[in-house]
């Protein structure tokens, strides 16, 4: 391969790896979304929380792979407590997206105090493992094993979770759910159940996507901000509720980050949000979203 | 006749002479000495003690909740060390009697507004003497604001833009000690032109201002001190950016040999780390990148070839530095506890001593002007010169109230003096001066 | 009658309160209160969209801040430029933004339109970013003089004394939120409380529900920048943080929902909430973040709707004790 070569060929899989990682942000905030119907700002803080999860757990064990199991499953049961224990109260009361907004907000303002509490207004560092360092040749390509290593987790999880939706009961459940809550909910089935299960399920993928940046990053409080926005975009413009839309347009983010800083460095940031506004002017709902609240 | 009175012109020319000698120190200015320093072993940052009483106030003005909160820990340990020192020697004399030294906060949130309020509130509400801080020109340029507005001093000793102090923005009360992105240009391109082994840079800065204005100070360096070299590429990145190989590999296929960057952390820190792990190697030019936490997760071999430019550097060949830096040392080892017990606190280096350096300075100032009277303060401080802590010179420019001084520039190597976890400095090659000037501000030209 | 003199003596209440504050509070808790009352306006703006026609938007900085932006550019650029005018053409060229995006705005509701409007006002945000030789960037523009406020013949007010300022603030916050309040009684404001309600059936009636709507949105976005063109006087510094940030189009909405939703006063009660918060919090805790967070969960839980109706319920409890009481007395 050429160096010129190299380098596009590189730029796609940066494109790759950092919109999968996006995906797995986004899917579980567009889920949440699409079938519960909250906006839920303090996803980003989920995403954060597991970082240091994960920090927390490899300083005790030293291992990265017991952190990548055990730092999700607990950002996943502090999401389902959130759940059953606040969401689910001020959904009753029915005040529509504002009651869910302020929530939400509130708690993102707790787990970063509680964050900093915890662990220190200062930034932490998480190492790649061993087993995961260094870089792989492919046809003159060097590229770094952790990358491919987050985009392969991604896949992983992403077909699990097509899995999940596509081929069990409960999918079929939350599937039905996303375009009619009630009629599902008439049906007899125990939907607060399922709305945890999707929301601990929605956590448990942000946590992971937290786990798989912590070496990359920095583990510090401001960890939340820039990826929260970015998912938010994602699900707008993909659609309210679509697994599809949030791939396609994870991964058309991604390749737009890439191909954007080689050849149009300067309007990169603009695009996003351009694309967005115009996106949504056109399709209010989203290229792949249906529902309209 | 005529020899009588060249007698006693040429004695009266001796007595001038010999006056001068006697005056001169005393005119030129102070000067931090290590042998005045107290003992400091009673110092803890985390319990710091304010006096009570007829105190002279310093109003601290930093982030001191939110997720920048970090910010006002590290100038909140800077700060009470000088005035714990101060103290212990009986304080600074103002209009007439020795008063001990109070440290209060000012919460900024690193907002704008709130910005203004909390200055307002150290200044009209507590009655400080001074204002000191802040990171960030837009926030300090709300803080030149109340100064102006209510005749208060305000030391500002942590914003870099080079239009603080022109002529639109310049006021009398506003003292800038901390460096400009125009000094920070010339240092850069004025190492490497001596060095002459690296000719081809990359810069990639923060998509903001400050990140633009400092790319535009290093080219304008270069075109001056370093016409050969060359600048193969520029980027610009978004604040808090998560991915930076697109950049990197960018920068990788230019075949730059250096990479300039004015990155701050965490930027910094993830833009080095990433390009390790990308197995990108070119050295980084930097300026905030040499913070021990960040650089320990890189580890010894990722840090070497470094080079951090900076306006205060800890030098192992300095004594009077070294001396002062062991002494601040002890104390890490052996008493403070979190969030002082990191490897960011264990050396008084970079930011860590200019913060306290021109601290030392600002009460030296206020101690001789004998007053905190803003016009007698700014009477004493427009031209003086302080010899800082490693016996370096700093000058206050009157005409536009920013600090002169050598900058310094370093290599990392492994093993050095200071640190076991990372590459870090061990030679020190000194700027003089006025190779890196700040650019004229009002009244300069 | 008895109305009448209700309002009266609130009204004689009010002017003495806003009347003698800073004689007594000092400047800095003066501050706060110039600081209450642009918010107030900028909040009580935003609840002009959302509570007559409905839609709640996510980018109302965006007003704020070209309101802020012209009257920060004027004073800059033109020396000399007199205070009324650089107030209420800043209002115009925010109203004019709002006109300008209504033929997008108007054709999407509810969840759709608070992300569109998100997404004009990170647009709007990053290209003030990207102009900084126009806008200064992140530092933002500062160093422009506060005219003073001349009345020919009468007098010529400083505006850098804080408490002429704060007496300006209130006077101009108090007519922009009074016209608001008017604006809801008119045909027109009835009209459009129909287009929340029914839009179909106001389309029946032979009004044109977009053109209804452009016209809020101008309004809505005229009186936000007002209170931008105030931020930027009292601050004298404006830069894209500080007005174009997305926290500035959130916080006024959490002062809808903290304040009382569906209500007028509801907005300026929470802004009052917030700004004191706020204040306290500086004064007095680093744990900013902590006391925020619990306050909005705390309300969200226990006093859903906002204060407002937390009050009105209490008054309600109340009316309806007495009136038990008075019938067990009858009895």
């Amino acid at each position: 391969m050429s160096p010129v070569t190299a380098m596009y060929v590189a730029q796609a899989i940066h494109g790759l790896t950092y919109g999968m990682l996006l995906f797995l942000v986004a899917s579980g905030l567009t889920l949440i979304f699409g079938m519960m119907g909250i906006l839920n700002l303090a996803h980003a803080s989920f995403f954060m929380l597991s970082a240091y999860f994960c920090y927390q757990v490899v300083a005790w064990t030293d291992s990265f792979w017991i952190a990548l199991i055990l730092a999700p499953i607990g950002t996943g049961l502090v999401g389902i407590i959130v759940e059953r224990f606040l969401l689910r109260k001020v959904q009753k009361l029915g005040l529509g997206h504002i009651g869910d907004l302020l929530l939400t907000l509130g708690i993102a303002l707790v787990i970063s105090e509680a964050v900093k509490t915890i662990w220190g207004t200062e930034s932490h560092q998480v190492l790649i493992p061993p087993s995961l360092q260094g870089l792989v040749t492919v046809a003159g390509l060097e590229y770094p094993i952790y990358r491919l290593f987050i985009i392969g987790l991604s896949l992983v999880i992403l077909g699990a979770l097509a899995f999940i939706l596509f081929k069990t009961r409960l999918g079929m459940i939350i599937r039905a759910a996303v375009s009619d809550r009630d009629m599902v909910s008439a049906l007899g089935i125990n939907m607060p159940r399922v709305f945890m299960f999707v929301f601990g399920v929605g956590t448990l993928m942000a946590g992971v996507a937290g786990v798989a940046a912590a070496p990359m990053l920095t583990v510090f409080p401001g960890l939340a901000d820039q990826i929260g926005l970015d998912a938010f975009v994602v699900v707008v413009v993909g659609g309210f509720g679509s697994l599809l839309g949030a791939v396609v347009v994870s991964l058309f983010l991604g390749e737009l980050n890439s191909f954007g800083i080689q050849f149009i460095p300067r309007l990169a940031p603009v695009l996003v949000f351009l694309f967005m506004a115009l996106v949504l002017s056109f399709k209010p709902m989203g290229f792949f979203g249906e529902r309209d609240e | 006749m005529r020899k009588v009175l060249k007698s006693v012109s040429f004695f009266i020319f001796l007595c001038l002479t010999a006056s001068l000698f006697l005056i001169g120190p005393a005119l030129a200015g102070g000067e931090f000495k290590l042998e005045d320093m107290s003992d400091m072993s009673d110092f803890d940052p985390n319990n710091f003690q304010n006096p009570t009483g007829d105190t002279f106030k310093i109003g601290v003005l930093q982030i001191f909740s939110g997720p920048g909160a970090g910010n006002g820990e590290l100038f909140w340990i800077t700060t009470c060390w000088v005035a714990h020192d101060i103290n212990k020697r009986g304080g600074i004399m103002i209009d007439g009697k020795k008063k001990l030294i109070e440290v209060i906060k000012g919460d900024t949130m690193g907002k704008p507004a709130t910005t203004k309020k909390a200055a307002e509130k150290l200044v009209l509400e507590d009655k400080v003497d001074v204002l000191w801080g802040t990171s960030g020109s837009h926030l300090a340029l709300v803080i030149q604001g109340v100064a102006d507005r209510y005749k208060k001093i305000f030391h500002q000793s942590l914003s870099m833009s080079d239009s603080l102090m022109d002529e639109k923005n310049f006021n009398k009360y506003t003292f800038q000690t901390m460096w400009s992105t125009n000094q920070v240009g010339e240092t850069t391109a004025y190492f490497y032109s001596q060095r002459k082994k690296e000719k081809k840079f990359y810069i990639i800065c923060q998509d903001y201002l400050f990140g633009h204005s400092l790319a535009e100070s290093f080219k304008k360096g270069l075109t001056k001190y370093y016409p050969e070299a060359e600048v193969v590429g520029e980027d610009y990145h978004p604040l808090f950016a998560k991915d930076f190989a697109p950049y990197l590999t960018k920068a990788k296929a230019s075949g730059a040999e250096v990479i300039f960057t004015g990155d701050w952390l965490p930027d910094g820190g993830n833009l080095v780390k990433q390009a390790r792990q990308l197995g990108v190697n070119v050295p980084f030019a930097n300026i905030f990148i040499d913070e021990p936490n960040a650089l320990s997760a890189i580890g010894p071999e990722g840090t070497k070839g470094l080079v951090n430019l900076n306006q205060y550097m800890g030098d192992a060949n300095n004594e009077k530095g070294m001396a002062f830096g062991n002494k601040w040392k002890e104390l890490w080892e052996t008493k403070w506890e979190a969030p002082y017990n990191t490897l960011l606190y264990k050396w008084p280096g970079g930011t860590i001593g200019y913060a306290v350096e021109t601290t030392y300075w600002m009460l030296d100032v206020f101690n001789r002007a004998g007053s905190s009277d803003p016009e007698k303060v700014i009477k004493v401080w427009e031209g003086d010169v302080y010899k800082g802590i490693g016996g370096n010179r700093l000058e206050m420019r009157a005409c536009d109230h920013v600090v002169i001084r050598d900058t310094y520039a370093t290599e990392y190597v492994y093993p050095n003096p200071w640190f076991t976890e990372l590459s870090s400095g061990t030679e020190v090659f000194t700027i003089p001066a006025e190779k890196s000037m700040p650019v004229d501000g009002a009244r300069c030209k | 009658m008895n109305k009448f003199v209700r309002n009266l003596i609130m009204w004689v209440v009010f002017l003495a309160v806003a009347g003698a504050a800073p004689h007594v509070l000092g400047i800095v808790k003066t501050n706060v209160l110039v600081e209450l009352a642009t918010f107030a306006l900028f909040a009580v703006s935003l609840n002009l969209l959302l509570s007559f026609t409905g839609v709640l938007s996510f980018g109302h900085a965006l007003f704020y801040g070209v309101g802020a932006y012209t009257t920060a550019l004027l004073l800059y650029h033109v020396e000399g430029f007199p205070l009324i005018p650089a107030l209420l053409l800043s209002g115009l060229a925010a109203g004019l933004a709002g006109l300008i995006l209504s033929p997008l705005l108007v054709r999407v509701t509810g969840t759709a339109f608070a992300m569109l409007t998100l997404a004009f006002g990170q647009l709007m945000y990053i290209l003030c970013l990207k102009f900084r030789e126009v806008t200064g960037g992140e530092d933002g523009v500062a160093g422009y003089d506060i005219p003073p406020l001349n009345i020919p013949g009468v007098a010529s007010l400083d505006m850098l004394d804080s408490t002429v300022f704060y007496y300006f603030t209130v006077v101009v916050c108090v007519i922009g939120i009074m016209i608001m309040w008017f604006f809801t009684k008119t045909p027109l404001g009835q009209v459009v409380v129909g287009i929340r309600d029914n839009s179909l059936r106001v389309d029946y009636l032979g009004y044109r529900v977009r053109h209804t709507k452009a016209i809020i949105f101008a309004l809505s976005g005229f009186f936000a920048g007002i209170a931008g063109s105030l931020f930027a006087l009292f601050q004298g510094v404006v830069s894209t943080d500080g007005v174009l940030h997305v926290m500035v189009s959130f916080y006024p909405i959490m002062a809808i929902l903290i304040g009382g939703i569906g209500t007028f006063f509801g907005p300026i009660l929470g802004s009052g909430i917030l700004i004191v918060l706020e204040d306290m919090i500086m004064r007095y805790t680093e744990r900013a973040e902590l006391v925020t967070g619990l306050l909005f969960i705390i309300v969200v839980l226990y006093v859903p709707g906002g204060f407002v109706w937390l009050w009105m319920g209490l008054v309600a409890r109340f009316k309806a004790r007495k009136l038990r009481m008075s019938k067990e007395v009858e009895a």
